[in-house]
């Protein structure tokens, strides 16, 4: 008898949840790269049109990143059909949750082999330093210390750019709370 | 709690007369026209001669010889070598040397198993989806490792960048390890390829991808080099601990390519290719500094070193709160010892090849290179600088 399993709860609240940090995540990397003079400083030596993006494999959740003219990064969405010049990619929905919900840190999870990354490592170490300079705006510093190695002292809050992200982060830790319930 | 990963399906082939089982190691693999891939240095030094002799004795008669790949292994290289293999129609490839002669060889494999004429196509991680064809290898220098990591480096001189290379595929088949391949290392290079794989082993066992298995073999590498290194100093023609070096390169490459590298490598990439220094000087420039820059992340895993440093008796007498500055100021005195036997810099002034004006270029390099990624303290342009510093003088 074939009986179709059914998937479970938490794991479709992990993978709402992923998507959606994804979507905070890309928003909130627009945001700062237009205000945060690191991030800028970061991001300018990436060539123009450089295309990033972070995968849930096998065709998980994903974000797309592209860098403006301007300096700035644009955020894509989703799905976009170009081939990225450089990608993070999660092996696993559950990995991608951990580093997500700030469980484990980004680059600990790369030297973890949670995630393969392809593409010019030294654009990776960059893209990584920008991700934990965004960890530290949109989180609560308890959590963010956590998140990354060292949380740095200088941080110069633009705050109204990242009220919104913290009032979406908020519903999305209720996700994290109904899957560890469950 | 951990979460680990480790691979290394390389069969090791080592000690007295290890070259003398290559016919058979070849003939397991049904490898009858193998190509070899080498350089000058290796044919100058004789070293070829003793695998060809000790394969000819053996009945096997190696014909196909590439010698000439430069130190800086480029895309036009490894396209000349893959059309050569195919040319004498040879079905393996068995590459001898240090790091260049390695890394081309791999590439070629890439080649010659998956077809064509543009090895960039092939660059990046995970882009092998196949075994490659039978590939072996035979390390000249104690230090880089290469016979047991899945990466290699070409550069593309046109475009003027360095392709990397990733997969478990272009691991060979064998690696194999003979004291006579090693025995004739003028000092300095002896001295700097053991720091290299000192520095392979104690950045694994101190860095973020640290794991059970890459800690044993780092932890018996830095055993190796430790008893061994400065007597062979005295010595050079002692084949036994020529052999021990060469297995401690062995297994500081298999701890390494399974946990990563650090903030030493980092600073020594970018040291390396700003001033064109051998890789293994700049391990043994920046060792300690890095060190005592990570320190307080790394004292646990750093005092555990100092057993395998310095041995039981000193280990012992060291209270618990000191072992792990004891162990910076070991590998320090290792490294005065080695300035005293042949020369080999201790700072950045002493290789009179640095200008205290590139540090700042060499402090952004480094926190581009892929290797910081992996360092367990997290270090700003600001604080890759400040290390420099202190390496200057
Ligand atoms: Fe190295």
């Amino acid at each position: 008898m074939i009986r179709e399993r059914l998937r479970p709860l938490a794991s479709q609240a992990k993978r709402a949840y992923v998507q959606l940090m994804l979507d905070v995540v890309g928003r909130s990397l627009e945001a700062i790269s237009q205000v945060d003079d690191e991030v800028r400083g970061e991001v300018a030596v990436l060539p123009d049109g450089f295309l990033f993006s972070m995968q849930v494999m096998p065709k998980g959740p994903a974000l797309f990143i592209r860098k403006q003219r301007d300096g700035s990064l644009q955020y894509l969405g989703g799905g976009v059909a170009q081939r990225p010049d450089l990608s993070i990619q999660f092996k696993h929905l559950h990995h991608a949750f951990l580093v997500l919900s700030f469980q484990e840190k980004t680059a600990q999870s790369f030297a973890n082999d949670r995630m393969l990354v392809d593409g010019d490592l030294g654009y990776a170490v960059r893209m990584t330093r920008v991700l934990n300079r965004l960890e530290t705006f949109i989180l609560p510093r308890l959590v963010a210390s956590r998140a990354v190695k060292e949380y740095p002292d200088n941080l110069g809050l633009p705050e109204k750019v990242f009220s919104a992200a913290r009032i979406y982060l908020k519903v999305a830790m209720n996700f994290v709370d109904t899957v560890r319930s469950s | 709690m951990s979460y680990y990963e480790f691979f290394c399906p390389v069969k090791v082939i080592a000690g007295q007369a290890a070259l003398e089982h290559l016919p058979y190691e070849f003939s397991s693999r049904a490898v009858e026209r193998p190509m070899v891939v080498t350089d000058k240095g290796v044919r100058n030094a004789g070293l070829l001669d003793k695998v060809l002799s000790a394969c000819e004795e053996g009945g096997m008669d190696i014909t196909v010889v590439y010698d000439d790949v430069p130190a800086d292994s480029s895309k036009q290289t490894v396209t000349a070598i893959a059309k050569e293999y195919r040319k004498q129609k040879c079905d393996g490839i068995l590459a001898i040397g240090g790091g260049s002669p390695i890394d081309t060889a791999k590439a070629v494999n890439i080649l010659v198993s998956e077809g064509g004429d543009d090895i960039a196509q092939y660059a990046g991680s995970g882009v092998l989806k196949r075994p490659l064809k039978p590939f072996f290898v035979i390390p000249t220098t104690a230090g880089t490792g290469s016979e047991v990591t899945n990466v290699a480096v070409i550069a593309d001189t046109e475009k003027e960048v360095k392709l990397p290379f990733a997969s478990g595929f272009m691991l060979p088949d064998a690696a194999v390890i003979d004291p006579r391949m090693t025995l004739t290392l003028p000092p300095q290079i002896t001295a700097a390829t053991a720091m290299d794989a000192m520095t392979h082993s104690v950045e694994a066992f101190t860095c973020l991808a640290k794991n059970p298995l890459s800690d044993a073999y780092a932890a018996a590498a830095i055993k190796k080099i430790s008893n061994n290194l400065l007597k062979v100093m005295e010595k050079p023609d002692d084949a036994e601990r020529r052999l021990e070096l060469a297995q401690a390169s062995t297994m500081a490459g298999i701890a390494f390519s399974n946990s990563m590298v650090g903030l030493v490598h980092a600073l020594g990439h970018s040291l390396g290719a700003a001033c064109h220094l051998p890789h293994g000087l700049c391990m043994s420039l920046f060792l300690p500094y890095v060190l005592e820059y990570n320190l307080e992340e790394i004292r646990e895993p750093l005092s555990e070193l100092l057993l395998h440093l310095a041995g039981p008796e000193i280990y012992a007498m060291t209270p618990r709160s000191q072992r792990a500055e004891e162990s910076i100021a070991t590998i320090r005195k290792l490294r005065d010892d080695l300035h005293r036997h042949c020369g080999l810099p201790r700072t950045l002034q002493e290789t009179g090849k640095v200008e205290k004006s590139q540090l700042d270029r060499i402090a952004q390099m480094t926190i581009d290179d892929g290797s910081i990624m992996f360092n367990p303290k997290e270090a700003s342009l600001e604080d890759a600088r400040a290390v420099l510093e202190k390496a200057w003088a």
